[in-house]
């Protein structure tokens, strides 16, 4: 029997995938969604328990998840099992690799910070001096922000600075007054010249941000949308007449069945390292060999926590503890600002918690009564750096290791540079400098910070640009090399930015596949 | 109303860290449940269960006697009963440890049986008997040279025993507070969340 031919077929079920799906479904494109993991059931696959009630007693299971340091034994089963699914790497240079098959993604998991990138990310190249700009401006994505914006229900507050471009937000109350800790701080960062903002966030509904309760339901509504699950794209192919990709072949995750699907279009939405891999086992849309390579994310770690003497002890007048603020990006925005790294970081600070356990040489009673002395009286902040977009950072599909499926893994090859240890210093440094500034006690101060994939931000294997030669996508995301082809997740990217990827993607990947269902009605596809 | 089903009731916040800010919130129907859903399955009532270790005593199979001694030592003058909490003595926190490094990788484990010898090697060699044996001045003079502050969990102590110690006292804290027993200490004494109570998440459609 003939089986249908979609007009697109779209592997991976997150952000990226269900903005796709949403908006081809509403121009009449047809879409099939394949899917490597299961549909997750809230109400099935959750229950409410303590610790003592597992088998570790809240420990996660030992050697379980050597990398995925947010895994514990309440939530180790959401995340990609690392022994079905591996990957390799050199043990000097190791990776964070965080992975989530269910359908959905990892979009189920997502932190649900909202920002837009700025032309200090887009045209970054013109700053820094090095690298390449994207093919892109804000200008050029920013009503699709705006869209998406809506769609995700972001709060925040405007600021018209043109390192933190605002949004198209919902009403967001931020008129309760803020702690004296926090404004003595604000007051502190003003004297710098450091912008002191708040939060954006995607408030969802119902607490989810998800592909599955945001983009996908609209999709299947329209009746265009097929989704297939625990489908794992083996191959994409193509058809060797038209040099065009024409479906994907995929392998049943239960009985390991092969599967063909047949499409016109075929979008990939699996995740940047899960693109990457499939297209390089696929051997498709790499004329520029630049596939792969420009693997970066975000630093994680660094961190500087104090007290606030007037607070020990539980004798915090009303008002002085509380609250948070945002602190975007504010190093290297002009020319003058010279420091021994480019590009820059964000600042988070929260006021009101409590001492680590870990930051006293003691224990036993005199340990509880630090504990209980420094018990909300601590102001703690920490960061997210920009990692450089190099060359030498990069996957390659390592033929040697195959995963429960038969499938080559990736092999991850990245190190950090000075850039990211110098921008970790000065970040630990300026924050310290602030809380001592304010007449507060420093408690703790690391400039250490995670392995690469850390952050779960981890982008720029398909760069998209102008020039074909270094890069493996047009600015529609588009391959080069086959016209066909689209990958709309965070593989795309030039420069990660400092901030949560997340509204980057999701806009890209609606431009994207505006263009694609206006190429498909002109039938240049 | 046994005590798992008490603790089963509280509505307490994770002592893990909480790993993911969204938590989504439970759907208002069960799916399948609708007009259209199959209702094939039979209501039964669940029957009562007890855990293990509220009748069982937990056996130390890991560590030799020497080093379980030292263990047992450390843990109760890390974490010892102070005011209304419990101490790591009074929940089994050494025979859950011993457990947990059994079933660990073996760098952890040559951390902790190299750790524990290192403290026997150094009470002998200032007091003439094992760790277990010193008296609580004798012990101090030894463990308060090894704490060290540590900013980043990720970044431990270089030397190898005020490793063992950082990395004990953190284990040895987590598993007294999330025993069973600091649960029903922390209800009895009007106290919530102290055992860790969160979303587990089942396996989800194994192969």
């Amino acid at each position: 029997m003939a089986r249908k031919e979609y007009d697109v077929l779209i592997i991976g079920s997150g952000h990226s995938g269900g903005m796709a799906a949403n908006v081809l479904t509403k121009k009449g494109v047809s879409c099939l969604m394949l899917n490597a993991g299961p549909e997750v059931d809230f109400s099935r696959d959750r229950t409410t328990k303590a610790a003592h009630e597992l088998p570790y007693r809240g420990f996660n299971k030992p050697g379980r998840l050597p990398h995925v340091y947010q895994a514990n034994e309440f939530n180790a089963n959401q995340w990609v099992d690392e022994k079905e699914n591996p990957y390799t790497y050199d043990p000097g240079k190791p990776y964070n690799w965080v992975r989530v098959r269910l359908l959905g993604g990892r979009s189920l998991f997502w932190s649900r910070q909202s920002f837009r990138l700025s032309d200090f990310e887009f045209k970054a190249a013109d700053i820094d001096g090095r690298g390449d700009n994207w093919p892109i401006s804000h200008a050029d994505l920013a009503p699709y922000y705006s869209q998406v914006e809506s769609i995700f229900r972001v709060t925040g507050r405007k600021e018209g600075w043109p390192q933190f471009p605002d949004g198209n937000f919902v009403e967001s109350n931020f008129t309760a007054p803020e702690s004296q800790s926090i404004q003595r701080l604000t007051e502190l960062c003003n004297q710098r010249k450091i912008g002191v903002s708040r939060m954006r966030s995607s408030q969802g509904v119902n607490g989810l941000a998800s592909s599955i309760n945001l983009l996908l339901p609209d999709a299947v509504a329209t009746g265009k949308l097929d989704i297939v699950s625990n489908a794992i794209v083996r191959e994409i192919s193509v058809d060797k007449k038209t040099g065009l990709v024409n479906g994907a072949h995929f392998v049943d995750r239960h009985s390991k069945r092969e599967m063909h699907a047949k499409a016109r279009v075929v979008v990939v939405a699996a995740g940047t390292l899960e693109s990457t891999r499939l297209l390089l086992n696929s051997g498709l849309a790499n004329s520029s060999g630049v596939m792969g390579h420009y693997l970066h994310d975000q630093i994680y770690g660094v961190s500087v926590v104090a007290s606030v003497p007037e607070a020990r002890d539980g004798k915090a007048p009303q008002g002085l503890m509380g609250g948070n603020v945002f602190i975007p990006r504010f190093r290297n925005l002009t020319k003058e600002d010279k420091r021994d790294f480019i590009k820059g970081y964000c600042m988070l600070i929260n006021s009101g918690g409590g001492a680590n356990p870990n930051f006293f040489a003691a224990y036993g009673d005199e340990l509880q009564k630090k504990l209980d002395s420094y018990a909300g009286s601590c102001v703690s902040g920490s960061i997210y750096g920009e990692r450089v977009a190099r060359f030498e950072n990069h996957v390659r599909i390592n033929k040697a290791v195959t995963d429960a499926w038969g499938i080559p893994v990736l092999h991850i090859d990245v190190k950090d540079s000075d850039n990211e240890l110098n921008m970790a210093k000065d970040a630990a440094n300026t924050m310290e400098e602030l809380f001592k500034s304010a007449g507060w006690e420093i408690l703790s101060k690391t400039d250490k910070f995670y392995p690469p994939g850390y952050s779960i931000h981890e982008v720029g294997t398909c760069r998209m640009g102008d020039n074909p030669k270094i890069s493996v996508l047009n600015k529609w995301n588009q391959s080069h090399d086959i016209k066909n082809l689209f990958v709309v997740d965070g593989s795309a990217f030039v420069t990660c930015g400092w901030q949560n990827p997340t509204m980057t993607i999701v806009s890209l990947s609606m431009r994207a596949s505006e263009y694609l269902a206006e190429q498909m009605s002109q039938r240049n596809l | 109303m046994k005590r798992r089903r008490f603790i089963k009731a509280l509505a307490a916040a994770p002592a893990v860290p909480a790993l993911v800010a969204q938590q989504p919130l439970p759907p208002q129907s069960g799916r399948g449940a609708g007009p259209g859903g199959r209702q094939t399955q039979q209501e039964i009532a669940q029957l009562p269960l007890t855990e293990a270790g509220e009748i069982a005593d937990p056996v130390a199979r890991f560590f030799t006697a020497s080093q379980f001694a030292a263990l047992r030592k450390l843990s109760g003058i890390l974490v010892p009963p102070v005011a209304s909490y419990i101490g790591a003595l009074d929940c089994d926190a050494p025979e859950f440890i011993d457990f947990l490094v059994s079933a660990s990788p073996a760098d952890r484990q040559q951390l902790y049986r190299n750790g524990l010898d290192a403290l026997n090697l150094q009470a002998r060699s200032k007091y003439g008997k094992p760790f277990a044996d010193l008296d609580a001045t004798q012990a101090d003079a030894i463990l308060k040279p090894l704490m060290a502050t540590v900013a980043w969990a990720y970044d431990p102590p270089k030397d190898p025993v005020k490793h063992f110690i950082f990395q004990a006292h953190q284990d040895i804290r987590t598993a007294t507070r999330n025993s069973i027993e600091a649960s029903t200490a922390g209800a009895s004494s009007g106290r919530r969340g102290l055992a860790g109570a969160g979303l587990f998440w089942n396996p989800i459609d194994p192969v």
